[in-house]
């Protein structure tokens, strides 16, 4: 018994020991990509989705080393990719070890799984020249811009363009009452900036206030809707998580509140409140929910994009399939860093690249890449220029279906760089 | 003057050193040469993980002096970390204040907030005083929230890099060398202080509050001073995680680490100063350990079988502790110090 209990704290020791060495060399011609993900937590279900595309879109990259049906460009033949992750929790502490760590292993480009790493990690990575992918898409990426690239639009931008919309079909001739009903975490405030508040003044709102509701509420947010209504607010408009917006449009019905309810209010979200999923898990209830700067559902098979995303599935995961929109963000993400990748490579040979290289000549240098229409335009980065798509469309459900109802352009709200 | 065989102490002072043998000086030599000498064989990885522990060594010591030795059990540490760090930040960032005023200035303003969110301990204590600090830990995110213009909000506060005269702390070797100092100099003082009149007045506290009244120790004060102790030391964690950072955001102070933070203490064994240090590097740990983990489990079984497998091992292993070893890694490692003492004519078989 002694015997074999010190064989296992000896073995505990040497694991110890050869976890904590520095890594060796790794294998000649592989390039990593991925990076950190918030597999715990609030965006558990989005991160899974994210990560399962990574590891499709790599898969399908180093078998035909092409990067889309629609491209023609093909990644060099003798490079191989392979995905890195570990889960951070959405904890600034681990996602800080989790970036060093995959830093020493030699990897290249990064990705932010939520606004609590945005804010911990943005600067150490422009410091070290990292580009990265980002799944949260926060005003704090515009002061100023630096190495952390969005795919939909910031938030800021997305509530401005749900204010333009409603606007625009606006009838009555007083001014229509705005208000926030928003997340109460780092990415539910981020809207909260004096730009915000200017914008929706200029184009004809009266600002009524704010109100805060948890990022995934244990209770239904009676008191904040019962305020929205007593101040006879006609929109109102946050960033929420799908299950923050879900249980809040429930009590919305349950108030009589809604554009199809007695009492008339809109409710809008910037992604990642996604109208396809919240359509999928709340059916006719939801109908009158708008969302901007989300992706389209999974089943609109029509659009290249998501054919694209169907038939890695079919291929890489039959019978696992990921239903989750965020597969899409997933896509995306892999498809920016690997152009990121070889954009650089175009410059710079494998051997002498760098981080510096990728964030300069790659990430910088992405113009118009193709998205297959999984992005509401193609995406365009550049030093200075972190928000890819140039237009938000906004989506509302309708009969317990998506529905697009409308595109514009980007207002960039957020002016302080 | 005849030999001696062990360690014979022949004075109450001898008695009372903290490194009593020459194995003890020994094992501290070998330990600092070993901090010493660390940037030169760990990775940025590693040293990034060890100066994480190292602030929350320094966490933990401060929750174990109100809690472990006063019983003061406090689930609001993050939120008195939040104080620290928030001041220090500011007084950097708004003010110009060099590193070395800000860091002090902030664990005092963080053993303020202890002593005003301490008040409701001389009135209540167990669950009640419980659900005091948590509420502690909210309002002082709120208030952070609130105070837009001085703390930047939810959208944070860029903080500059800590520097002694010209020389910037910007590489990960220079703040491991200041956090281990002060991780060191924290523990020096947490094992000094429940040495004194006041720290056994903690513990008389902490056995009895009535039977120390009754004896003359004054709960008005002591127990305010145990918040306050107990509070400096969340500023210095919460001020060196801040500047490690070079922002300061609410979001690194969740109420989830003021739990797992009273954890480190369930698992290293509370009451023990030694007992804290090894409750936070065990979870620590324990903490990369799975996040290494994590991506091999979900290759081999799902691809989700690694979400929340931090939160569930964390959990259990604190469950184990409270079932199965209450006393903690210390009393553990205590039991396998006396068994070697004994060696090789230990009672087991």
């Amino acid at each position: 018994m002694a015997k074999i209990r010190w064989l296992v704290v000896s073995v505990i020791m040497i694991l110890m020991t050869l976890s904590v060495l520095p890594d060796g060399a790794e294998a000649q011609k592989k390039l990593y990509v991925g990076g950190t993900q918030s597999l715990t937590g609030p965006f558990a279900e989005d991160s899974a989705a994210v990560l399962a595309a990574i590891e499709d879109y790599v898969k399908y990259v180093n078998e035909t080393k092409n990067l889309g049906p629609w491209r023609k460009e093909k990644f060099p033949a003798d490079i191989t990719l392979e995905v890195l992750w570990r889960d951070d929790e959405l904890k600034p502490a681990k996602a800080l070890s989790i970036y060093e760590e995959l830093k020493a292993k030699g990897m290249m480009v990064a990705r932010i799984s939520g606004s609590p790493i945005a804010l911990a990690l943005k600067d150490k990575m422009w410091e070290d020249r990292m580009g990265a992918t980002s799944m949260a898409t926060g005003p704090y990426y515009l002061s100023p811009p630096q190495s952390c690239f969005t795919y939909y639009p910031i938030y800021t931008d997305s509530l401005a363009a749900i204010a333009d919309w409603f606007k625009a079909n606006w009838k009555e001739t007083r001014k229509p009452k705005v208000a926030y009903l928003t997340a109460d975490n780092a990415m539910g405030r981020s809207i909260e900036i004096p730009e915000m508040k200017a914008y929706l003044e200029k184009v004809g709102y009266e600002f009524v206030g704010t109100q805060y509701v948890p990022l995934v509420p244990t209770s239904p947010p009676t008191t904040q809707l019962t305020w929205l209504k007593e101040k006879g607010v006609d929109l109102a408009v946050g960033v929420m998580i799908n299950p923050g917006a879900q249980p809040t449009v429930k009590e919305m019905v349950r108030l009589g509140m809604g554009p199809y309810q007695p009492y008339k209010m809109t409710f809008g979200t910037g992604a990642p409140g996604h109208a396809a999923v919240f359509a999928e898990a709340m059916g006719e209830l939801g109908d009158g929910y708008v969302c901007a700067g989300s992706f389209r559902p999974m089943d609109d098979l029509a659009i290249p994009g998501i054919k694209f995303c169907r038939d890695l599935q079919d291929k890489y995961r039959p019978g696992k399939r990921v239903t989750h929109i965020m597969y899409q963000a997933g896509i995306l993400e892999g498809m920016i860093q690997v152009e990121a990748l070889r954009l650089a490579m175009n410059e710079v040979p494998f051997e002498k690249l760098t981080r510096r290289d990728v964030l300069e000549k790659g990430f910088f240098k992405i113009k118009n890449l193709e998205t297959g229409k999984i992005s509401s335009t193609p995406l365009t980065y550049g030093e200075g220029d972190i928000e890819g798509v140039d237009q938000i469309r906004i989506d509302q459900v309708q009969k317990g279906k998506v529905v697009e109802v409308g595109l514009t352009p980007l207002r960039h709200i957020f002016t302080r760089k | 003057m005849g030999s001696h065989f062990g360690a014979v102490q022949e004075s109450y002072a001898q008695d009372l050193a903290i490194f009593r043998t020459k194995l003890h000086w020994g094992a501290l030599f070998a330990f600092l040469l070993f901090l010493f000498t660390c940037p030169l064989f760990f990775s940025d990885r590693m040293l990034t993980i060890m100066t994480m522990i190292g602030i929350a060594v320094i966490s933990v010591h401060g929750l174990n002096i109100l809690t472990g030795y006063c019983g003061q059990i406090s689930i609001g540490h993050a939120g008195f970390m939040a104080v620290g760090g928030y001041a220090s930040a500011i007084l950097c960032a708004k003010l110009g204040f060099p590193f070395w005023i800000a860091l002090p200035c902030g664990a005092l303003t963080a053993g303020i907030a202890g002593l005003i969110f301490g008040l409701p301990s001389l009135k209540i204590k167990g669950f009640y005083l419980i659900m005091a600090t948590i509420a502690a830990q909210f309002i002082i995110i709120w208030t952070i929230i609130q105070l837009r213009s001085i703390t930047g909000g939810p959208d944070g506060l860029s903080v500059p890099k800590p520097a002694i005269g010209s020389i910037v702390l910007s590489s990960k070797a220079n703040y491991f060398y200041l956090v281990m100092a002060f991780t060191c100099l924290a523990t020096l003082l947490a094992k000094n202080i429940v040495r004194t009149r006041t720290g056994r007045a903690f513990i008389a506290i902490r056995d009895n509050d009535l039977a120390a009244e009754v004896m003359g120790i004054s709960l008005w004060s002591y127990k305010l001073q145990a918040f306050f102790i107990g509070c400096v030391y969340a500023g210095v964690a919460g001020s060196l995680l801040i500047h490690y950072y070079s922002f300061a955001s609410i979001d690194q102070f969740p109420f989830m680490d003021s739990v797992w933070y009273l954890g480190m203490l369930i698992v290293g064994g509370m009451g023990s100063t030694t007992g804290a240090i090894m409750g936070a590097v065990a979870l620590r740990l324990l903490d990369e350990l799975i996040t290494m983990v994590g991506p091999i489990l979900s290759a081999a079984v799902a691809p989700q079988a690694a979400a929340s497998l931090a939160l569930i091992s964390h959990g259990l292993i604190i469950i184990i502790f409270l079932i199965f070893e209450p006393r903690g890694l210390h009393h553990r490692w205590e039991m396998i110090k006396a068994y070697f003492r004994l060696w090789p004519f230990s009672h087991e078989e």
